[in-house]
């Protein structure tokens, strides 16, 4: 059953029905949030945030069928709210970043462990990243939306959010080049 | 196409949003821009790596409980009739909440016999039940106390003239007492400077008529001596 029905079963009075979209939006919430934070603690509480208030607000959804973008916005304003709330301090007090960035890979280190580390500063690196570009990074890489519906979550322009895309990106790689990790790194499986 | 117009295209390409004709166009323009497809490459090639960022699932699964239904049933009847009764935008609400304090301000003052009144003294606003009020006196009583009043204070008015008039004669006779004192100190005083002066004038004669007796002597006895 589409969003969009379920949007409307729920309106009419179907309690069921908004169980049915947690249980269909919950991981992804849940995932947009960790990768923001990178913690579980904050993503869970995030996640819950975001259906709490989805619960309470969905009577003021004006099209069923952008369910999923209006859910993301709530999800996306909630995190900008706990980011001020916690200010600054917070992105360096993350769970991801437990171990410090290191320069060079010893030769001599299990392959493991090294891809772990790579794992630990990708993560890191992307916390790097300035608040509106790591949105867009997050939404676009790794919740498949199309830059037309980033758009309209965060209330810019396309080309605004290309651009985002491209300076994140760029970013990224000196980010990378700088820690050493390279696409070899994670093929030790 | 320029550099610039392939620039802003490559996200689009990067991630599958270019139709075909424009993805021909921009991979024909990468063949002749080798330093735009390095980058392009370099930046596909941070995309895979991103793919590998571990996550976390939520360990519980949410769910919403169904609200009490008959909590429910007896809040929206409760939620329908107060919004039948108070008007929902903010301006209808300030007005209503004003409205709403002065009919029960009304109310409480009926119950706690409430009297409000405005006189020259200002705006009052008395609970309970009226003190008595004072009507004032007849022409009567006023004349009365005007006349006594009156009496009482030509009676004043006189005591204080006799006794202003008592204590000036008493300070006129004090006065005159001390300037005849005065004229006695002096006239005595100038008599005995006169007695003085006589007395001085007397001995200055008897010594010139010595003098003169004792030049007439020595001319007498001179002359005769000749």
């Amino acid at each position: 059953m589409e969003d969009a029905q379920l949007v409307q079963d729920f309106l009419g009075g179907n309690h069921h029905a908004f169980n049915v979209l947690i249980k269909r939006w919950q991981d992804k919430i849940h995932h947009f949030a960790y990768r923001y934070f990178a913690s579980a603690d904050d993503a869970a509480e995030i996640t819950q945030k975001t259906f709490i208030k989805a619960y309470q607000k969905l009577n003021t959804l004006e099209d069923p069928s952008k369910f999923s973008s209006w859910l993301y916005r709530i999800a996306n304003n909630l995190c900008l709210d706990e980011l001020k709330r916690a200010g600054r301090k917070r992105a360096t007090s993350l769970e991801a970043l437990k171990t410090a960035p290191q320069t060079e890979v010893s030769s001599s280190a299990d392959e493991k462990l090294v891809r772990n580390e790579a794992l630990v500063l990708l993560h890191k690196a992307l916390l790097q990243l300035p608040v509106d570009q790591r949105m867009v990074v997050i939404m676009k890489e790794y919740e498949g939306m199309t830059f037309r519906e980033i758009a309209g979550i965060l209330d810019e322009s396309e080309n605004t959010v290309k651009s985002r895309m491209y300076y994140g990106l760029r970013t990224l790689k000196k980010t990378f080049d700088s820690w050493n990790i390279n696409q070899e790194v994670f093929n030790y499986d | 196409m320029t550099r610039e117009e392939a620039q802003i295209l490559l996200m689009d390409y990067m991630y599958g949003e270019l139709d075909e004709q424009q993805s021909r166009e921009l991979e024909l323009f990468l063949e002749t821009d080798n330093e735009l497809k390095q980058e392009f490459e370099a930046l596909t090639q941070t995309r895979s790596m991103l793919q590998h960022l571990p996550v976390k699932s939520p360990a519980e699964q949410l769910i919403i409980m169904e609200p009490d239904k008959e909590a429910s049933t007896s809040e929206s009847w409760w939620h329908r009739v107060s919004s039948l009764l108070i008007p929902q935008s903010g301006f209808g609400r300030t007005g209503f909440a004003i409205t709403a304090f002065v009919f029960l301000f009304f109310v409480m003052g009926a119950f706690t016999d409430m009297n409000i009144s405005a006189g020259d003294g200002g705006f009052k606003m008395t609970f309970g039940e009226q003190p008595p009020v004072q009507t004032g006196y007849t022409a009567a009583q006023v004349e009365m106390i005007i006349n006594q009043v009156q009496q009482e204070n030509a009676e004043m008015i006189n005591e204080y003239v006799l006794a202003a008039q008592e204590q000036q004669e008493a300070q006129f006779e004090q006065t005159l007492s001390t300037f005849a004192q005065y004229l006695d100190n002096r006239r005595e005083s100038d008599l005995e400077l006169f007695n003085y002066s006589l007395t001085s004038l007397e001995e200055t004669t008897y010594d010139r008529f010595r003098q003169t007796d004792q030049v007439l002597g020595e001319i007498i006895q001179t002359v005769s001596t000749n």
